[in-house]
């Protein structure tokens, strides 16, 4: 063995967002959809960034959440849904996921960061429901975490119970309205979506999640 | 369908940690090839051979026979059990008694076998106490009664029972030709076994990895994957199978009639919840014989302090199907509340239950 080991060397956030292991070498974004890829810069997801969908409690953060998965796994992208534990898997088709290459964790218990984390490498998006108010150094450890892996994460949370950490992306609800005829036809959110960088000015959207078809389409 | 040959033999049904296991069902194949071309190792223990060409060239089924536990005696060292059916399933059950099924024969064979052949306990035990013993009792129930009363790989076993399906799964080793090549040194490139998810890729393999590492944080039933089938109600679309259950990747996805069109819940309650709904007058709420609601509803309650106004309601729907031969009513109500979630309720057996959240 060698007298002494050098250190790790320590990287700069800056840095450990744009290296990344040669195995896994490749594109540095998983793409995203309609209406979704106008909203952002880049109009894709960037590898290693969490970004977290705040909706008030059944007002369409869950579809939301899942229409962000639905191009890349469409595309052949492999993505996990962490502590969904009733996942609504006939809408998850409608919007576009290819559940073959869904991995499902709905009921976590206590330990959906571990899991979290367990799926990191496995997949290339990652979607987590914390069962209550996610723990700050819970939610550091994931996203650092993210960050060295080259996964996306989207956290789904609620106004009363905020993801801890200031997110990449950002897409808060505002207001969800049906519009319905002899059947629910259509909900139409107002979605704010900022973030860091290009995305720091924020800018507000009424999208429709989901149309009559189920899928996610600009208003 | 063709007769099979099945060939027992306990002694390489074990694994040796030597290597020796491999080498001797090396040697034992390339002595069974030298007799018939076609056989194969299904797993370490069991082998196959399709008997009618072999029959043909030896002179009969017995001459066979002779000649296969000669070919294991020498090569193994031990007696084999055999036996002839058709069908990998009925022919490795006749090689377990010993038995020649003469052909035309095997239905008649499979379906008097006991349960327990099937392999799941739990399928057993509740088929028995329905006065179900033997796997020809099972295959008569309708499928759609054993999908509602069981999973899908009990649908699985049904149709194994039912002699759709010859062989069972778990029955056929897929790694076992790959590693008789590996042992022989043979430097052919070996074609990527179809897996779970049909075409596989690095991406699969890693998803595999990552889904083996929370069911070890979690236990077996923790990962889930998903896929539909047909149904009326999306909570019936829906199947949720533990990651690596057989044939969890079938979809079904044939026009269903009376579907509830999209858009679908987000969130799909695999186990309902139970509500009430009430009138204006604050009265129950019932779904009549017609299939119409006694009264427009106002309210929801979902226990009794939690009330939510209903602001807008379509359906109901009906659907009326047949659940254990019995007629059962079921319709399904959309309805918006005050507050601007949206549920998909059911009625069934004059309750209401929550099956789905548009969130």
């Amino acid at each position: 063995m060698f007298a002494f080991s050098p250190p790790r060397p320590s990287l700069s956030p800056e840095l450990l967002a744009h290296v990344r292991p040669v195995s896994l070498a490749k594109s540095r974004t998983v793409p995203l959809g309609e209406p979704w890829r106008s909203f952002v810069p880049g109009g894709a997801l960037r590898r290693g960034s969490t970004v977290v969908v705040e909706a008030p409690v059944g007002l369409g953060g869950l579809s939301l959440a899942l229409s962000l998965l639905s191009e890349a796994s469409a595309l052949g992208h492999w993505a996990a849904v962490v502590g969904v534990d009733d996942p609504g898997v006939v809408a998850m088709v409608e919007l576009g996921v290819d559940l073959r290459r869904v991995l499902f964790v709905p009921r976590p218990r206590g330990a959906w960061a571990e899991s979290a984390a367990d799926l990191l490498d496995g997949v290339d998006l990652l979607l987590v429901r914390p069962p209550s108010r996610a723990a700050h150094g819970a939610a550091r450890r994931l996203m650092d975490r993210v960050r060295e892996r080259g996964t996306v994460l989207i956290a789904l949370s609620e106004p009363r119970a905020p993801w801890p950490l200031p997110a990449d992306l950002f897409f808060r609800v505002t207001q969800a309205e049906w519009v319905a005829s002899s059947r629910l036809d259509a909900r139409y959110l107002t979605v704010h979506v900022s973030g860091r960088g290009e995305a720091a000015r924020g800018a507000e959207h009424v999208v429709v999640v989901p149309n009559r078809r189920g899928r996610a389409e600009a208003n | 369908m063709e007769q099979l040959l099945a060939v027992w033999v306990e002694s390489l049904a074990l694994e040796q940690p030597d290597g020796s296991t491999l080498r001797d069902t090396l040697a034992l194949l390339d002595s069974l090839d030298a007799l018939c071309p076609f056989s194969e190792g299904v797993r370490l223990g069991l082998y196959a051979l399709p008997l009618r060409g072999p029959s043909r060239f030896f002179g009969g089924d017995e001459a066979v026979m002779r000649l296969v536990r000669e070919c294991v005696l020498d090569v193994v060292g031990t007696e084999p059990k055999l036996g002839v059916a058709e069908g990998l399933f009925c022919a490795e059950l006749a090689a377990q008694r010993e038995l020649v099924v003469p052909l035309g024969s095997s239905e008649a064979f499979r379906r008097a076998q006991p349960l327990e052949v099937l392999g799941r306990k739990d399928l057993t035990t509740t088929c028995q106490r329905l006065g179900l013993h033997t796997v020809g009792a099972f295959a008569d129930l309708d499928p759609a009664r054993v999908g509602e009363r069981f999973n899908r790989h009990a649908l699985y076993l049904h149709r194994v029972a039912r002699g759709e399906l010859s062989e069972m799964e778990g029955q056929r080793d897929l790694r076992l030709a790959r590693r008789l090549a590996q042992l022989r040194g043979e430097e052919e490139f070996f074609e990527e076994q179809q897996g779970f998810f049909g075409q596989r890729g690095a991406g699969d393999d890693r998803a595999d990895a990552a889904a083996h590492r929370v069911r070890r944080r979690l236990g077996a039933e923790a990962v889930v994957v998903a896929s539909l089938r047909g149904g009326r109600g999306p909570e019936d679309r829906a199947t949720l199978v533990p990651w690596g259950s057989p044939q969890a990747n079938v979809r079904d996805l044939a026009p269903w009639p009376g579907q509830l069109a999209a858009p679908s819940p987000a969130t799909t309650l695999a186990h309902p919840v139970p509500l009430q709904l009430r009138d204006a007058a604050n009265r129950p709420v019932v779904l009549n014989t017609r299939g119409t609601l006694s009264a427009e509803p106002a309210a929801v309650i979902f226990s009794s302090p939690l009330r939510r106004e209903i602001i807008w309601h379509a359906g109901p729907w009906p659907l009326v199907e047949r659940w254990w031969s019995r007629h059962r009513r079921r319709a399904h109500l959309q309805m918006v509340l005050a507050s601007g979630e949206a549920l998909l309720v059911v009625a069934e057996s004059s309750r209401w239950w929550l099956v789905g959240i548009y969130d």
